[in-house]
């Protein structure tokens, strides 16, 4: 008798990893994404701890792999809305919208981008450049076929343009596509729907939304990237004029009881030092400091990582959180005052850049998912496991397992490790439903 | 819009200037004023350093005069302000606290209920008023005049408890400066505190304090200062001289305003009736210049 | 229930004390320097700083506190309530310990018996004074037809009110 088939909901480097490890098994995986790529966070991550890999380099052949292997079907722009049975025998409805464009037909050359006349901001760019309304996600997207916003096309909006259709070689593009009901019978369900970003315009005292210089650590890997919005070049968003003093500002919307959340998003501290480096690997001569609370390095490898930072690439550790960030109005320089709390002195710095390292916060869909699910949310809106220490990748429903940051936050090795796990897990449930 | 008006302390003593703006502008706004019977010190900082319960005595003691006269209170200074919302808070979280106060109001035969509603100036201006209405009753537009907004640490902070503005990007006064036809920017210390509190303990550094961010103002390229608060008005205005002199900088001459007052000239008042002859800041060539247009 | 504002005073005073010392807030402190780097004090003053102060609390150094010059350095900005991410607000720790300086005997800015001086003669902290005018000249509420301050109408009373409260032993 055949095995069914798994749903892995959520195409990150967890959900990716996940169904890698149950089609090498033999096992069928739906791999459902929302976007029109899979590839997650770590997709728009320039490179990652503590090794420096230039992260897209090493998940790309994994995203490849995943469209290539006979056991995994990906669905994108689709998302689960209905899920009735239980453990061994889950009837899933997942709700596809249309790409607009025949993906049997189209060869992702990018001609229908080049001519669109609407432009809107790029998200996947975190906003610090223009996309057309038709598009590929990004250049290593998988799959590698163009998609229509259609609440941007002016085709869909007015009735208008329709230039891509003309120019598509392949004669790709389809209006008429309408969204799709699929139906699966699965005998478990992964989730792997990761995490977003938290928007500190709300912490005025940092002034982000206000000083187009002061940015996220995501808008910040979209910056120094080489297939980013500046290619590579550290320019600050203002005046495109070459950032030399850059501050990291640590815990930003977490550890807090007032505008934010108290827990530890994990990785800041890391990824800051990853950043750190990367720019004093582009330029030595730049200055670049690092204002924590706390260093949260005990992964393996973490602390001598932090230590190389310091001392051979120079990067400036201060203990001590801004308490404010000021913008010149003449210049429009930024200044950073700080205490260093381990000498008591107050100062002022004048910086290009101010990153700040903002917290993992839960995905708002996921409250939707969890009520499809029938699955705990915790006070954060971070899905809740079984026990966090005795079965942390398993939750209270049977055959419904987590991994990844989509339960809280935690760096790619863990989030891989978790899908493995639960990959584990779903392939145990299968044997013991076949059987 | 009727309002009870506070005037606390320091403005009836010594700066009535902004006094005399407020009644000869907010009538011409459609705002009236009625003058409060038998009022006192809010307390604070009098004796919020000494005893809070002295503190919050006097300002609920302010507060049950309004209630009884059946209107919301306006205090014309960021401090009486900041007193009566921190008061209201205390009481309505501490039921003990507030019915010791009330036993000893009674023996004045006040009573404090705790359903006043306290509007601060800028509250009453720009969310009451509206700057659309101010603009189309201004008969001499102060074109041109860059003016630095300084709301005051006390109209803006601490957010939990005020909603006059938002306490880290405060735009009312700015926009009420705007409706006038000045001009305004943002700039890095405006939220600055002017320092006031510390002269109690340490003259020297308020100046300092005081001086920094005005030399801050001056290096923008702003004609002059706008506030709502006498205790920010008489450290920049009043203290100027001292200032200059603890600063060493002689050229810091900035000419320093009540909100009121501008308000006042740019709806075509007389500036003797707006208590500019008092401001000690050289006002005079900017005056001048808004009232020959 | 008696009317003994002293007596509430005290209870309040501690119950808010133990609150920030105890329950809550000053061994929160994760002394991460937001206060003091917003502190516009801090920046001119080498000995406060609002950080080391409830790190002080949180220590029970308490006593040390309430003989020092430190607690009546705060310029009452609240900038560090605003921004503490732990709601600790050092503003409102060094009010309490204003409060208890005030009552232990403690030395004070002399300023502030001005102030209590004032209250209660005439309910405000300063009489209708002739201010300076900019050109020269003084010029006094009269001369711009303002209305005559009204006070407490029964000034007697109040001064007795007011004097109950701020007992603590303080002859003033």
């Amino acid at each position: 008798m055949m095995d069914k088939p798994v749903i892995v909901i959520g195409g990150g480097v967890a959900g990716i990893q996940a169904s890698l490890d149950l089609a090498d098994r033999g096992l069928k995986v739906h791999l459902v994404e929302k976007s029109p790529s899979i590839g997650g966070v770590m997709a728009q991550l320039d490179k990652t701890f503590p090794t420096m890999d230039c992260s897209i380099c090493i998940l790309a052949p994994k995203m490849i792999e995943c469209f290539r292997h006979p056991n995994i079907t990906i669905h994108t722009l689709s998302q689960v809305k209905e899920v009735t049975g239980k453990e061994g025998n889950f009837d899933v409805k997942v709700l596809k919208e249309p790409r607009s464009v025949d993906a049997s037909k189209c060869t992702g050359c990018g001609l229908c981008s080049e001519k669109c006349p609407t432009k809107v901001s790029d998200d996947w760019q975190k906003g610090l450049s223009e996309r057309k309304a038709i598009y590929i996600l990004f250049p290593q997207a998988v799959p590698l076929i163009a998609n229509i916003d259609r609440e941007h096309c002016l085709y869909f909006q007015k009735g208008i343009c329709q230039v891509c259709s003309k120019v598509c070689p392949a004669g790709a593009i389809d209006y008429e596509q309408q969204p799709e009901e699929i139906s699966l019978n699965v005998s478990s369900i992964i989730v792997a729907t990761g995490f977003q970003e938290l928007n500190p315009s709300e912490l005025g005292e940092y002034g982000y939304g206000r000083y187009k210089d002061v940015i996220t650590s995501m808008e910040f890997e979209r910056l120094v990237c080489a297939s980013g919005p500046t290619g590579g070049h550290l320019n600050r968003p203002s005046d495109g004029k070459h950032a030399d003093r850059i501050a990291f500002v640590q815990c930003v919307g977490s550890r807090t009881h007032k505008k934010g959340y108290p827990y530890c998003s994990s990785v800041c501290c890391m990824y800051a030092t990853k950043e750190a480096v990367l720019i004093k690997e582009h330029d030595p001569g730049s200055e670049v400091t690092i204002f924590y609370i706390d260093l949260k390095v005990f992964g393996q490898g973490f602390q001598q990582f932090v230590d190389r930072a310091k001392q051979h690439w120079g990067v400036e550790y201060v203990r001590g959180k801004p308490g404010e960030i000021r913008r010149n109005p003449l210049t429009k320089d930024l200044a950073i005052w700080y205490e260093d709390t381990m000498t008591g002195n107050v100062y002022e710095k004048e910086m290009d850049l101010v990153v700040l390292c903002t917290t993992m916060i839960a995905r708002p869909g996921n409250r939707e998912l969890a009520g499809v699910l029938g699955l705990k949310l915790d006070e954060w809106g971070f899905f809740k496991s079984k026990d966090p220490v005795r079965s942390p990748i398993e939750t209270d429903v049977p055959g419904v397992f987590v991994c990844g940051c989509c339960h809280g936050p935690r760096d790619i090795p863990e989030s891989v490790a978790e899908a493995s796990a639960t990959a584990a897990c779903a392939a145990e449930v299968s044997r013991r439903c076949a059987s | 819009m009727r309002y009870a008006l506070y005037l606390g302390c320091t403005i009836q003593s010594e700066q009535f200037g902004y006094e005399a703006s407020v009644r000869e502008t907010l009538p011409r706004l459609g705002i009236e004023l009625e003058d409060m019977e038998g009022v006192s010190c809010c307390g604070f900082p009098a004796l919020s350093s000494v005893s809070k319960v002295g503190w919050h005595y006097l300002s609920a003691r302010n507060l049950a005069i309004a209630e009884d006269m059946g209107l919301a209170v306006l205090p014309l200074c960021n401090g009486c302000h900041l007193s009566f919302i921190e008061t209201k808070h205390f009481l309505e979280k501490d039921p003990e606290l507030k019915n010791i106060i009330n036993m000893n109001l009674e023996k004045e035969g006040l009573n404090y209920r705790g359903d006043i509603r306290i509007v601060h100036l800028l509250e009453a201006l720009h969310d009451e008023v509206g700057t659309q209405k101010i603009s189309k009753k201004v008969v001499k537009p102060l074109g041109g005049i860059k003016l630095a907004s300084h709301p005051g640490c006390h109209a803006i902070r601490p957010s939990d408890l005020q909603k006059v503005d938002d306490a880290e990007n405060p735009q009312k006064l700015d926009d009420l400066i705007r409706a006038l036809g000045a001009e305004t920017f943002d700039y890095p210390e405006k939220i600055d505190c002017c320092g006031s509190q510390l002269a109690v303990t340490s003259g020297r550094v308020t100046l300092r304090i005081a001086g920094e961010k005005l030399q801050a103002v001056k290096s923008y390229g702003f004609d002059g200062l706008v506030t709502t608060c006498p205790f920010c008005f008489k450290m920049y205005d009043g203290r100027q001289r001292a200032i200059k002199g603890a600063l060493k900088d002689a050229s810091l001459d900035l000419p320093v305003f009540y909100y009121t007052q501008l308000l006042g000239l740019a709806l075509g008042s007389d500036p003797k009736s707006l208590g500019l002859q008092m401001n000690q800041s050289p006002v005079g060539d900017l005056v001048e210049r808004i009232l020959e247009g | 229930m008696s009317s003994d504002i002293n007596e509430i005073e005290v209870r309040f005073i501690s119950r808010m004390l133990t609150r920030l010392v105890g329950e809550m807030n000053a061994t929160v402190c994760e002394q991460c320097g937001k206060c003091s780097s917003a502190c516009p004090v801090s920046k001119e003053i080498e000995g406060f700083n609002p950080r080391q102060l409830i790190a002080k609390v949180a220590l029970g150094k308490i006593d040390e506190l309430l003989r020092g010059d430190a607690i009546w350095t705060c310029t009452a900005c609240l900038k560090c309530k605003e921004r503490c991410p732990e709601d600790i607000s050092p503003y409102d720790v060094i009010l309490i310990l204003r409060n208890l300086a005030y009552r232990a005997g403690y030395s004070y800015p002399a300023g502030y018996d001005d102030f209590i001086k004032g209250v209660k003669e005439s309910g405000f902290i300063s009489k209708p004074q002739a201010v300076r005018i900019r050109d020269d000249g003084k010029i006094s509420r009269g001369d711009l037809g303002l209305p005559e301050v009204s006070g407490p109408g029964d000034l007697a009373l109040f001064k007795v009110v007011i004097q109950g409260i701020i007992k603590a032993g303080r002859e003033i």
